[in-house]
């Protein structure tokens, strides 16, 4: 299990890790504050592998309400829903 | 692909995504050892939480799940082991594309008729899914990361059977939604998922925009699900593919099914067990981007031990060149028009 205490820029690190092996994409071509979808790096599918990756990861249920633009909208937006998250269970 | 060059320890090739080589010709990811251990890890998890998930919902509906059943080999282990092991309360559904295997229909009634199971067919028109064969194999429906380890025809047609299948949980309160794939077919995080519509049909409205101009505006009801149905929607079931949790060899995998009616169709292609289409699929996704789409689920199981580099091979080069050309007269396809 992650420690509550891990930074921004640890989970981002992961995240972009996490992509790069599961989409077949190197780092440097994920923009970080794009939206994956929109840039082709992943489909509707992809959506549902990365909500599976932080509840297995981070160990919290994503939740339906949670489940917007707002917060996989982007590198940047997952990393800062991660990190809201994180620690509150 | 003769000539192409390959991994030396699975079957991934040049023109694979991402892939590199070392100095004695293997690839990157059989190299990824960290790949390997948190697979192991995950499988494990999952397989504790669905064990968990199906015995908090076995007997609460009038079906515990919805089988995707194409007749298939290991569809058929999957619908086998969703009654035997799992013991849950199964609907089988097929989808009948107008190219299933002759030999495949008749091991579907057989199986579904050996395990006692309830069973329902959808045969969409097949002026539609002749139209979405084309489609898919003529233009660029799809982004060519989704066709890592799947054609686009197949994509397609795994849409809507996720989409049908999808309806009818909704419809019945079916919680669990069991699928045939293995790993490797897909990744790790996805062996299990909760199936949030709401959530994902944004993202594929480009595709269905894409369909509906290329397949008929009709596609539209075919991958989609009407507001009406998601207003009642209280909540949405899990998808769950069990098998990711087995290690079956393929032989394993048939000895395991034929007291069960099943026989291996003879019309259909190396990588298929009930699909005439699969090889033409496999030869549009090869011209299209330069490998084969079973490469990466191939490899997975040549990792595993469960199949060896020989057989792989043979797998993806059992392509019946007089099929390719029977289904591109069916679909009224051209070599010109596949670019």
């Amino acid at each position: 299990m992650k420690i509550i205490t891990i930074t921004q820029e640890q989970i981002q690190d992961e995240l972009l890790n996490f992509l790069s092996r599961q989409f077949f994409v190197p780092v440097s071509e994920i923009d970080l504050d794009k939206s994956l979808v929109d840039t082709g790096i992943i489909d509707s599918m992809g959506l549902i592998e990365i909500s599976a990756y932080i509840e297995q990861e981070y160990r919290f249920k994503v939740t339906e309400d949670m489940m917007h633009r707002e917060n996989f909208g982007s590198v940047l937006k997952i990393v800062r829903f991660i990190s809201s998250q994180n620690g509150k269970e | 692909m003769a000539g192409i060059k390959r991994c030396t320890h699975c079957i991934l090739s040049e023109n694979f995504p991402s892939i590199e080589f070392d100095e004695d010709g293997v690839c990157n990811f059989c190299r990824d050892k960290l790949l390997f251990s948190t697979e192991k890890r995950k499988v494990e998890e999952a397989r504790e939480e669905i064990i968990r998930m199906f015995d908090n919902a076995r007997g609460r509906s009038e079906y515990d799940a919805i089988v995707c059943y194409s007749g298939g080999k290991d569809s058929t282990l999957t619908l086998k082991l969703t009654v035997e092991k799992y013991n849950l309360r199964v609907l089988a559904f097929t989808l009948e594309n107008h190219f299933t295997s002759p030999g495949a229909l008749e091991n579907i009634k057989k199986v579904v008729a050996n395990l006692g199971v309830d069973h329902i067919v959808f045969t969409p028109s097949k002026k539609f899914m002749v139209n979405l064969y084309r489609a898919s194999s003529i233009y660029d429906i799809y982004n060519k990361r989704t066709l890592t380890r799947i054609s686009s025809n197949c994509n397609s047609c795994i849409s809507l059977i996720n989409n049908t299948a999808l309806k009818y949980a909704l419809e019945k309160k079916i919680p669990f939604i069991i699928s045939g794939f293995t790993l490797g077919q897909i990744p790790v995080n996805a062996i299990y998922y909760q199936n949030i519509y709401s959530f994902l049909k944004d993202s594929r409205k480009p595709v269905i925009e894409k369909l509906k101009k290329y397949a008929g505006p009709e596609a539209a009801n075919y991958m989609e699900i009407n507001g009406n149905l998601l207003n009642r929607v209280k909540s949405y079931p899990y998808n769950v593919n069990i098998l990711c949790l087995e290690n079956f060899t393929e032989e394993e995998i048939v000895r395991s099914i034929l007291p069960l009616g099943w026989a291996p169709p003879k019309d259909v292609d190396g990588c298929s067990s009930n699909c005439r289409l699969n090889v033409f699929n496999n030869y549009v996704h090869e011209k299209k981007l330069g490998y084969n789409p079973y490469e990466l689920e191939l490899s997975h199981l040549i990792r595993n031990n469960l199949l060896t580099r020989e057989e792989a091979l043979e797998k993806i080069n059992d392509q019946p060149q007089e099929q390719i050309r029977l289904i591109m007269s069916e679909l009224e396809i051209c070599d010109n028009d596949i670019s």
